[in-house]
């Protein structure tokens, strides 16, 4: 206690040493998150940047891990235009908000080899035709099977429906058929943009127009409810669960198929855990045979990297950028962190091999069906709309088109309230 | 002159004594909720730099006044209000008959009966929602093993069942300090009045309808305006619990506020509901002090 005073005084000084570098010298701080392995990978690479670059000094400023908690700290700070973090760790949906609001630097000029990544990790980090963001690993909806119960990749979404289905009928087979993200919060999205794209509906056009409510889309949204009513292959548990209950499900052996990101790969191999290690397969969310213009989608997630647009040294935060980027540290944070690489050349060659769990082949099949969520600054709020109305209809508050039309209104009323229509015809002319 | 001289210097006093107080409200009350109402006459979407930030006077009102998800919240507001203020004081009024009797180990059951007022809400909450999980869930569980249900059901995935966690949450959180301050109240009520009663032959019923509750109306309008504003307010058990859901089913207007404002980042529509939500609790506690003539600071009985 006696010693409280004196400590206190000396902790300030330090940090006021610590925060007035000299004049001279360039000091980038990275955003990001100092925990465990990952915050050792982090801070091996940026000691290396820095023996590489002896002009310039990085710190590490930690962020919440939490999405949304960082992301209200990132808005703060901007809007009171704050320099640090220097480079910014932005969620995929993020970029063209920060882009547009001005937060972040367009990267075009200094040249990033744009044709390297995958072109969907590309697309979501490009707002009115720049690049704002380069990505540092890509995230990924997969679609989990139980190789001892369904050998075969389902081609279709209606094979996917009846091996669920034969799969659940067997003797001591799983309680459920198909396991999910359902609750009403982001998740339900990711999962809603695969069987849409299953279907061959969007959210928004390339033109900017809002066609959520298509019949492609209503059948979708009709699919994911006969899932759950009709052939009863999803329990409808699923509607208040996340990705931890759906892998809970799957990983006790109580689940035939699990949609759900990459992340849960490492547990489910862990024999003293998991029930389904060495069990299971993944594959990307086939299509709907029914629809000629569905595809297989796989919804993008996944982490970018941007230049803080009010930073002192853009120059010397590209160059990091361009550094963790880089083939050998991406090949490093796979092999870490298990993170897939957001380039395509490095799942060639064996390079990945025994690195993230899973065949790299099946992980690149995924990524190169990947599809970003609507590219569009106003993005979160359009989510939410969707959030709801989609849960409405899934818990059969409303029916799919009745609940479609109103998120379509909704999205619509949106656009006009925040001048996207303007924004938009003024960026493509700029 | 002189005297009035003299109370004037007393006032002056007076006032310069009490000054500092006066400032630190003006600054923690008055100076915040001035600026919010600033904020509201404004469009202000913290993630949209281009929109400026124009003075639209009272556009986020007459948003507010259209907006069919802001009316539902305050339909289910009003609902959870009613619905567990409700059970709370008839609960708590039967809790406070019971320990205002003189028993052995009065005082152990006057301390065990507030083990739940003492719990954090959102630790209720999230006991309260393991209690209803659908999957591993007490409640569920035994159901089944009596046989009332025959399979788990999902609470959280209809409106009607969503709330049943809900307000039994709320009411087995908030029973104990109703019924304590019922018990204030009860213990304030002159013995010597049942004496008289029971000497001319009134029975139980009688002397709780004509003495009790007559007596005990001061006691039950302050817990009313404690448990209707905090019920009004009500916002973590609900984020929680159901987060709003399914849907919007059980939302209320303190969680759409905290959902415009620190989710969506909209201050002047979120600093408008706001202002709302404050313009509500405020009538109703004038209602209760100016219509019930409940006395809030002054002895009475």
């Amino acid at each position: 206690m006696r010693r409280g005073p004196r400590f206190v005084l000396s902790a300030v000084l330090l940090a006021a040493c610590a925060r007035s570098p000299s004049k001279h010298e360039t000091v980038l701080t990275f955003s990001g998150s100092a925990l465990g392995a990952e915050g050792t990978l982090v801070a091996k690479q940026l000691k290396r940047f820095m023996q590489l670059n002896p002009g310039i000094r990085v710190e590490l400023q930690r962020t919440p891990d939490d999405a949304s908690q960082r992301h209200q700290l990132y808005v703060q700070w901007l809007n009171a235009r704050v320099g640090n973090p220097s480079i910014l760790q932005l969620d995929v949906v993020w970029t063209p908000e920060f882009a547009a609001a001005g937060w972040v630097l367009p990267l075009d000029r200094y040249g990033p080899a744009k044709s390297e990544f995958f072109a969907a990790t590309i697309t979501a980090n490009t707002w009115a035709g720049k690049l704002y963001a380069l990505p540092w690993f890509a995230d990924v909806g997969l679609l989990y099977r139980r190789t001892d119960l369904v050998p075969r990749e389902p081609r279709t979404l209606e094979e996917l429906v009846s091996e669920a289905q034969s799969a659940m009928s067997r003797r001591a087979g799983p309680r459920y058929g198909i396991v999910s993200q359902g609750a009403r919060y982001e998740g339900l999205i990711t999962g809603f943009v695969e069987y849409l794209g299953a279907f061959g509906g969007r959210i928004i056009d390339d033109r900017g127009e809002v066609v959520v409510n298509r019949p492609e889309a209503v059948r979708a949204l009709e699919f994911m409810r006969d899932e759950l009513y009709r052939w009863r292959v999803a329990p409808l548990d699923v509607l208040t669960w996340h990705e931890e209950e759906a892998r809970f499900a799957f990983q006790n052996g109580n689940a035939a198929f699990m949609r759900n990101w990459p992340y849960p790969v490492a547990a489910m191999s862990d024999t003293a855990q998991s029930k389904v290690a060495g069990k299971f397969a993944v594959s990307p969310m086939p299509a709907s045979g029914t629809a000629p213009a569905g595809h297989s989608t796989a919804t993008l997630g996944g982490a970018q990297l941007a230049i803080n647009a009010y930073t002192e040294f853009p120059e010397a935060a590209y160059r990091l950028i361009a550094y963790l980027t880089a083939p050998e540290q991406m090949l490093e944070r796979a092999r870490a962190v298990g993170q897939y690489p957001t380039r395509l050349a490095l799942y060639g060659d064996g390079l990945l091999s025994g690195a993230i769990g899973i065949p790299p082949e099946n992980a690149r099949r995924a990524i190169e069906s990947a599809t970003p969520r609507p590219v569009t600054p106003i993005y979160t709020e359009l989510s939410e709309i969707l959030q709801i109305e989609l849960h409405r209809a899934l818990v059969r508050q409303a029916e799919p088109r009745e609940a479609l039309d109103a998120a379509a209104a909704k999205i619509n009323a949106l656009i006009e309230r925040t001048g996207m229509r303007k924004l938009m015809a003024g960026t493509s002319k700029a | 002159m002189r005297k009035t001289s003299r109370l004037g210097s007393e006032a002056r006093l007076g006032w310069g004594l009490v000054a500092p107080a006066l400032g630190v409200i003006a600054l923690i009350a008055i100076f915040p909720l001035g600026w919010t109402f600033w904020e509201s006459l404004h469009l202000h979407e913290l993630r949209m730099p281009w929109l400026g930030k124009p003075f639209v006077g009272l556009a986020n009102y007459v948003e507010i006044a259209r907006d069919p998800r802001f009316w539902a919240a305050l339909g289910h507001t009003a609902f959870f209000t009613v619905v567990s203020i409700s059970l709370e004081l008839l609960l708590g009024l039967f809790l406070a008959l019971a320990m205002n009797r003189v028993f052995r180990g009065r005082g152990f059951v006057r301390a065990a009966v507030l083990v739940p007022w003492a719990i954090p809400t959102v630790v209720a909450a999230l006991l309260w929602r393991f209690i209803f999980e659908s999957q591993g869930g007490i409640l569920n569980a035994l159901l089944v093993d009596v046989g009332i249900l025959n399979q788990p059901m999902v609470w959280f995935i209809e409106a009607s069942t969503a709330w049943v966690p809900v307000i039994l949450a709320d009411v087995w959180k908030t029973t104990p300090f109703v019924a304590l301050l019922l018990l204030a109240g009860l213990q304030n009520i002159d013995l010597s009045l049942y004496e008289a009663a029971a000497v001319d032959g009134a029975n139980a019923w009688w002397q709780l309808r004509h003495i009790t509750l007559p007596l005990l109306k001061p006691a039950i309008l302050v817990t009313l305006i404690f448990r209707t504003l905090d019920g009004f307010r009500v916002f973590d058990l609900i984020y929680v619990l159901t987060g709003g859901g399914p849907g919007t089913s059980t939302e209320p207007v303190a969680l759409y506020t905290f959902n415009a404002l620190l989710q969506n980042l909209r201050f002047g529509y979120g600093s408008a509901l706001s202002v709302v939500i404050f313009a509500i609790t405020f009538g109703l506690a004038l209602f209760y002090v100016k219509g019930l003539g409940v006395r809030l600071g002054e002895d009475e009985t």
